[in-house]
């Protein structure tokens, strides 16, 4: 997310590339980008901590798929589910569960800005619209 | 028999827990009908986007990390943190006959009360205009009803003419008159049979205009039995800026369906000046480089992309457009002018002080012009008028200089003359238009001679006597005219005998 900013924008993105190690957040790296805004603090420190929160929690999100669910799940499921999105994204992604009841049954599965729905409380709504 | 109910069971089974994949985003800001969403990193430029509670969004700015969408509709239940999903769709609005007789909003829905409209096809808003090798030149007159522009700035299908002119000089009346005038010409010529006969329906596209000039423009079309072949667009000054800038792109969508189909069409864009307003608030608020007059880049390209898709296409059917400009203080100079001028094959000039005169059609000869020229007249109205523009303009010219001195030769004296004769038959009320046939005749008469003997102060009169002459009592004759678009020596004579008749009967 822009932060109006273009100087603030830019050295969020500066810090977020230096946070990934092979495409990936590194927690070292950016606990390395927090040190040196400490010991360095940039003009409106603040804002440019937010926008590369906002960026790192981006990244986190593209390799991380959020398995929502109504009922119980096998972990061998979670992970099939991460096996699947990382031969399709091509990147390593891992899974987590999340319970959600107001699916009502079956999943939902969220890999960044994508969202895989099978879940029922989907599908009303899809029919719903669709009526 | 159950194995293969079976089957089928485990078929719907698979098909139902099929997951579907969307691509969203999140809401991060909403401002003057424009959202700022984090996030749809598959979404495509103008792009539909589904907000919650049912609105939709067009995906316009696509940068690095952030999408700016306009959104389409209430924006008031719209909340920071709200999922936004991609549709995988262009924006399209309906399309077909069904549109005929109703007034649509600027995504096609009906907003005249008369219940749903059966549109059976949808086309895309935004659209490549036809390429070259489609195109077949403008030759086909589309005549206006309107005695001036028919005579002197002819029109032709697929063509694009420009009406332009300070606020309150009638350049909706024109395009109006054109409309009723294309319904009255379906008419008779349905009603003949003629196989070979185009009929030619309208498209209205009102854009940033009061309601209640939409509502006039739709009663006069109404009373002229003009609706049943007109589809109006309204995007009324109380929408939002992106239904404004959309509707003319809609309309064009409506025409082009038309075109593509083996027919022909005619768009009024009422007008383009508020258009481009529309877009540049849109733009300021995405946060596009202005340039002149704030006005962004690819003004240009705004109105070029969407007059470019009027054309006639080799095999097929027309669109012809009528854009209209509002100019201030009659500076024809200013941006968006000068842009649509040297976008379109022509204007239509209309001067305040001509309208103050009481000069209507306000239509300034000197500055008026059509860039398809004679070649979208027919042979009759060539005939008739082919001098008058050079003659009207020459007229100006002396009429300029007569003021300055009282000595006139007799030559300058017989100019002036015919020159204020040329200019009071050219008078037409509004909603009047005049079929081609009748303008034949009357230019006829100014022709040869006819209204010399009128005082000039008569001839708007006499003018109309004649023309009530030739509807009531030589109707067989103008139907010849008509049929035959071509005077012969026969036609001729009979037109000078029903001339000769009149004037025996005119009294002023």
């Amino acid at each position: 997310m822009a932060t109006g900013n273009k100087q603030i924008d830019a050295l969020a993105r500066q810090f977020l590339k230096l946070s990934l190690v092979e495409g990936s957040v590194s927690p070292e790296h950016v606990t390395g980008v927090l040190a040196y805004v400490e010991k360095h603090r940039p003009p409106h420190a603040a804002a440019v901590l937010k926008a590369y929160r906002r960026l790192i929690a981006a990244e986190i999100a593209r390799g991380q798929a959020v398995v929502e669910h109504a009922g119980p799940i096998d972990p061998g499921v979670l992970s099939a589910i991460a096996a699947t999105m990382t031969t399709r994204y091509r990147r390593p992604v891992t899974s987590i569960a999340r319970r959600n009841d107001a699916l009502l049954a079956g999943l939902r599965v969220r890999v960044g800005d994508d969202v895989y729905e099978s879940s029922v409380a989907g599908q009303l709504g899809a029919l719903a619209d669709a009526v | 028999m159950s194995t293969v109910l079976e089957q089928i069971e485990q078929q719907i089974a698979r098909l139902s827990t099929k997951a579907v994949r969307k691509n969203t985003g999140t809401i991060r800001a909403v401002a003057d009908g424009v959202a700022k969403i984090e996030g749809l990193s598959d979404v495509m430029y103008n792009e539909m986007v589904q907000f919650p509670a049912g609105a939709i969004g067009i995906a316009l700015n696509l940068e690095e990390d952030e999408v700016g969408c306009v959104v389409l509709g209430d924006i008031s239940t719209l909340k920071e943190g709200d999922e936004v999903q991609t549709t995988g769709r262009l924006l399209s609005v309906p399309v077909g006959r069904a549109l005929l007789g109703r007034t649509v909003d600027a995504l096609g829905n009906p907003v005249d009360g008369k219940g749903p409209i059966a549109a059976k096809e949808n086309y895309p808003v935004e659209k490549i205009a036809p390429g070259i090798i489609v195109r077949q030149s403008v030759s086909q007159p589309l005549f206006t009803g309107i005695m001036a522009i028919d005579s002197m700035i002819p029109i032709g299908r697929g063509q694009r003419e420009l009406i332009i002119g300070d606020r309150g000089t009638g350049k909706t009346t024109i395009a109006i008159d054109t409309i009723i005038n294309q319904a009255k010409i379906n008419k008779v010529g349905l009603a003949s049979g003629d196989p070979k006969f185009r009929p030619v329906y309208s498209i209205y596209v009102a854009v940033g205009q009061k309601n209640s000039n939409i509502v006039r423009t739709l009663v006069a079309l109404e009373a002229a039995g003009a609706l049943e072949y007109t589809i109006i667009v309204a995007a009324p000054a109380a929408d939002n800026p992106a239904n404004q800038y959309l509707a003319p792109y809609s309309g064009a969508a409506m025409g082009e369906w038309f075109m593509e189909n083996g027919m022909d069409a005619l768009i009024v864009y009422d007008d383009l000046s508020k258009h481009a307003v529309a877009y540049r608030q849109i733009s300021l608020i995405l946060k596009r480089p202005s340039g002149r007059e704030a006005y962004p880049g690819d003004v240009f390209y705004l109105h070029s992309r969407l007059l470019e898709r009027a054309a006639r296409l080799e095999g097929k059917g027309s669109l012809t457009a009528l854009p209209i400009i509002e100019t201030l203080a009659g500076d024809v100079s200013a941006y968006i002018p000068t842009n649509v001028i040297s976008i379109t094959d022509g204007q239509i000039f209309l001067e305040t002080d001509l309208f103050n005169q009481g000069i209507r059609p306000a239509v300034s000869v000197g500055l008026s012009v059509s860039r398809v020229g004679s070649a979208a007249q027919i042979k009759a109205t060539k005939q008739v008028g082919g001098k008058l523009k050079g003659e009207l303009a020459q007229f100006r010219e002396l009429a300029a200089f007569a003021q300055f001195g009282s000595d006139l030769d007799a030559k300058t004296k017989a100019q002036l003359d015919r020159g204020s004769r040329i200019v009071e038959l050219f008078k037409q009320p509004a909603f009047n238009p005049i079929p081609i046939e009748l303008q034949v005749a009357v230019l006829f008469a100014m022709q040869k001679g006819f209204f010399e003997s009128v005082d000039v102060k008569k001839i708007v009169a006499a003018a109309q006597s004649l023309k009530e002459f030739f509807a009531t009592r030589k109707d067989a004759l103008l139907a010849e005219i008509r049929n035959r678009a071509a005077l012969d020596q026969d036609l001729e004579t009979k037109l000078q005998a029903a001339c000769a008749e009149w004037k025996g009967a005119f009294t002023a």
